[in-house]
């Protein structure tokens, strides 16, 4: 016999809830532009500001307080008195993983493996990892933290995807021009395509990603989980599951099953995303409920209420967090081991630039300080107009997996933007005035004269001359005799960089008509950011335009 | 060419001349044919910083006017495709795009001429996103009622173009297929070309244009061989004098408040190379177009041309 409630209005308040909020994430990934106005880009951060876990561990190893993170005392504070109603009601990767769990459990037959099991530690292992190493100087969870996770799988994935999908698409029947009934398809095509791309996609092209396949199935991953346990993720990994479950030890609000009604049909230990133990009188687990009322609804005698613990009222028992003091210490002792692991790296290296391609955007702190802030998000990469900013792979060394590293070849940095540090959520990139941005170098072109064209093949070329935005330009033309085939001299302008005026920008090397590896490469040398790795004596000439930043950010 | 006898061109001079003499005498009553090329001055010295909304829609509107209206160019109902500087994400002050200012007055001439659609798009060199906007004209199109059109990389179509250098070129079937192209630049330096004007701007219905750095006198010339354009309109309010094309300093702009408009774009480029002081025999593309037999150099004796103070 299917049971059916009819009082399930909570549920519907909550499945509205987590929409607007899913939404909200969603179209706050989506709009952040780079056209917006720097001061007003606040409110995309907020999210990442809501996350206690961004503001413990990013304190923690940095012992610094990035922007408006603060904010996260709110959620604190709502866990405390209600326990973890931000994983059932308002976190947007919950509500994604909520989704798929009912997918999975479309037509199925609800089973009975929802009780508290071993693996639920993990969470917390993880969690404690992450706090044994920023107690050290250092964090990985950018790569778990549940917001990292999804914005950067948007930003780099979902997001690039849609955009080929569209483009892609609406291309193939503009160059096959199909007919239905002789009506060509591509007539109602093209003009929608066209809408979408003045109205919709942020950039007029295609954006491209370095590890946006491999960030992709990660997620597709996670997601696939669902198939395997309701809510795999937020009951068994997310370490933000796991720090709200330690606030939310003893909530105000409390789980009461009346022991006179219930008839011990379990239902609603089927019904429990989380595996709370809502069935078990006495046993109900606060730290692993998300407060979803998705027991209340189900059950079938309304013996199951959520009360609140009135101070001196009747004690509502509890169970209690399965996390053993001795396990803590494992875990922060692993999680040292693992940072150690990191550090052993030849890219931890005091200070040294290695490898020479890892440019990371203007403004960014110092290589140590920036891993200890980058969460990993990819916000910076989201709003960057020209496709610059890539999440990077190992080369950074394990630590700096999915940092922002510019490849010039794939996107340079526009001369005229400072966006990413003003969207970065901890700072890792200084939000840096425009104009302090276009004195921070972050490279040094170096010409390949074995493969510039007027070095080694006697034509004209200065693509890249024409495109070096500064003024006057670093990129200077000297004119010289070349020798052709024929025995003949001719004159031909052959371009050099001053080191002094270079900024690192990459717009030559991007522009360089060799699309396979260009002629003029942007290297880390002179990066403002690292004291050791200028191999560049600075002299004061007449093209110098000045040196120092007005943001009062030292460098 | 045919050649000219000198008795041709003395008489026909005098003619040009009687008939600016005698024009305003015999009113416009008197079937004269317009003349080929127009420049239009602003009076008196320009002031650096005045705006240029004004001045720009005045000088806009009498040389058009005085080439003889934009209906002789732009039948009713046709698709007009405007084709500015704005591949880069600089400032109109910094005079690396054409002028919005410009451009709006030359959106409505163009629409009360009949247009049925007027198209403004470049293939930009920084993102169309960033550059349509920062360059100001973004605005002045929405403004309008023209429509913006972003470049689309994967719709270029490869076509024959049968130059001397270039033989096929993937360019933009969009803009091939509009009635007219108008290319609007602004008067610049540039490095590889010594200056940049209306022939070069053809750069920006192309892809694959990076190569052409090798040769870029044939090639541009191959492109407006095969772009015949009719009409070309020269931004010479401000004009960038150093680190073209795309400047950023303030200090290598300079304001001329000039507009100049030709049915030969060679002339119309000799004369944008004059006004950055170059000697336009000595610019590669001009001298090349010239020889090609695309247009006249020396636009002040061989084509009939006037001078307007507004």
């Amino acid at each position: 016999m299917k049971f059916k409630k009819p009082r399930s209005w909570t549920q519907w308040i909550r499945r509205f809830c987590q929409l607007l909020f899913f939404a909200l994430f969603i179209i706050l990934a989506w709009n952040l532009h780079f056209l917006d106005d720097e001061n007003a880009t606040g409110i995309y951060k907020i999210f990442f500001h809501l996350d206690p876990l961004i503001f413990l561990l990013t304190f923690l190893s940095t012992w610094a307080i990035a922007g408006l993170s603060l904010l996260c005392i709110i959620t604190v504070i709502i866990t405390l008195l209600l326990g973890r109603v931000f994983c059932g009601w308002f976190c947007p990767f919950g509500t994604l993983h909520n989704f798929f769990s009912w997918i999975a459990q479309l037509g199925k037959k609800k089973k009975e493996y929802q009780n508290r099991t071993s693996a639920h530690r993990v969470k917390y292992f993880i969690l404690f990892a992450m706090l044994g190493m920023s107690l050290f100087g250092g964090h990985w969870f950018g790569i778990f933290d549940p917001f990292s996770f999804f914005y950067r799988s948007l930003a780099t994935g979902v997001f690039p995807a849609f955009h080929v999908a569209v483009e892609e698409s609406s291309t193939a029947i503009y160059k096959e021009d199909p007919k239905i009934l002789g009506f060509p398809v591509a007539k109602i095509s093209e003009p929608i395509y066209k809408q979408f791309r003045t109205h919709v996609f942020r950039m007029s092209q295609k954006t491209f990603y370095t590890e946006g396949t491999i960030i992709t199935f990660t997620l597709l991953f996670v997601i696939g989980l669902n198939f395997v346990r309701p809510r795999f993720w937020c009951r068994y990994i997310c370490p933000l599951g796991g720090l709200l479950g330690l606030i939310s030890q003893k909530p105000l609000l409390r789980l009461y099953n009346d022991e006179s009604t219930c008839s011990n049909c379990r239902q609603c230990s089927k019904e429990c995303p989380a595996g709370a133990q809502p069935d078990q009188r006495g046993n109900w687990l606060p730290t692993e409920c998300f407060v979803c009322w998705n027991c209340v609804t189900s059950c079938r005698s309304d013996s199951i209420t959520f009360q609140f613990q009135i101070l001196g009222g009747k004690k509502i028992p509890t169970g209690k967090l399965d996390y053993p003091r001795r396990t803590v210490l494992t875990a922060m002792a692993t999680g040292t081991v693992g940072l150690l692991g990191f550090r052993i790296a030849p890219q931890s290296k005091g200070g040294q630039p290695f490898p020479a391609t890892l440019i990371r955007p203007p403004g960014s702190r110092n290589e140590r300080e920036f891993l200890q802030r980058c969460i990993q998000c990819g916000a910076c990469m989201r709003v960057c107009p020209t496709n610059a900013i890539q999440p990077a792979g190992i080369e950074g060394g394990w630590e700096a997996l999915w940092t922002p590293k510019i490849v010039p070849k794939i996107g340079y940095c526009l001369y005229g933007c400072n966006m990413c540090g003003q969207v970065c959520p901890t700072q890792a990139i200084q939000p840096l005035k425009l104009l302090d941005k276009q004195k921070t170098k972050i490279g040094l072109a170096t010409f390949d004269k074995g493969r510039c064209i007027p070095y080694s093949y006697g034509r004209e070329c200065l693509v890249c001359e024409e495109h070096c935005p500064l003024s006057p330009k670093a990129i200077y033309l000297v004119e010289r005799d070349v020798t052709l085939r024929d025995g003949s001299v001719v004159k031909i302008k052959q371009p050099e960089v001053d080191p002094d005026l270079c900024i690192g920008c990459g717009f030559c090397e991007w522009s360089c008509v060799f699309q396979d590896t260009a002629a003029i490469r942007v290297t880390t040398a002179n990066e403002s950011r690292n004291s050791k790795n200028q191999p560049i004596l600075v002299f004061e000439n007449t093209y110098s335009t000045g040196t120092g930043t007005d943001s009062g950010i030292p460098y | 060419m045919r050649k000219k006898t000198r008795r041709q061109f003395l008489i026909e001079t005098g003619c040009c001349a009687g008939a600016l003499v005698l024009q305003p005498m015999m009113g416009k009553a008197q079937n004269t044919t317009p003349p080929d090329m127009v420049v239009c001055k602003w009076k008196g010295d320009p002031i650096p910083e005045e705006p240029t909304r004004e001045i720009a829609e005045k000088l806009m509107k009498k040389a058009i006017e005085a080439i003889g209206g934009l209906e002789k160019f732009v039948k009713k109902g046709d698709v007009v495709w405007i084709k500015p500087n704005m591949a880069w994400d600089r400032t109109p002050e910094q005079a690396a795009n054409t002028n919005p200012d410009l451009l709006r007055t030359l959106i409505e001439l163009c629409f009360n001429a009949g247009a049925k659609t007027v198209k403004v798009g470049d293939n930009t060199v920084n993102d169309a996103t960033k550059s349509y906007v920062t360059s100001g004209i973004s605005a002045v199109v929405k403004e309008t009622g023209a429509e913006l059109v972003y470049i689309d990389r994967s719709r270029f179509k490869e076509m024959g173009i049968n130059g001397e250098r270039v033989k096929k070129i993937p360019l933009y079937p969009e803009i091939i297929e509009s009635d007219i192209v108008i290319s609007v630049p602004v008067a610049k330096h540039h490095s590889a070309t010594t200056v940049t004007l209306a022939m070069k701007n053809y750069m920006g219905v192309i892809e694959n244009r990076r190569m052409f750095h090798q040769d870029l006198p044939t090639c541009i010339k191959d492109l407006t061989a095969y772009m015949k354009p009719k009409i070309s309109i020269l931004d010479a309010i401000r004009v960038l004098t150093a680190n073209g094309p795309q400047g950023g300093n303030l200090g290598d702009v300079k304001r001329l408040n000039t507009v100049a408009i030709s049915t030969d774009i060679v002339a119309l480029d000799a004369f944008g190379s004059e006004i950055l002081n170059y000697n336009p025999n000595q610019i590669g593309t001009v001298k090349k177009a010239f020889e090609a037999g695309l247009g006249q150099i020396d636009y002040k004796n061989k084509l009939k041309y006037q001078e307007i103070v507004v």
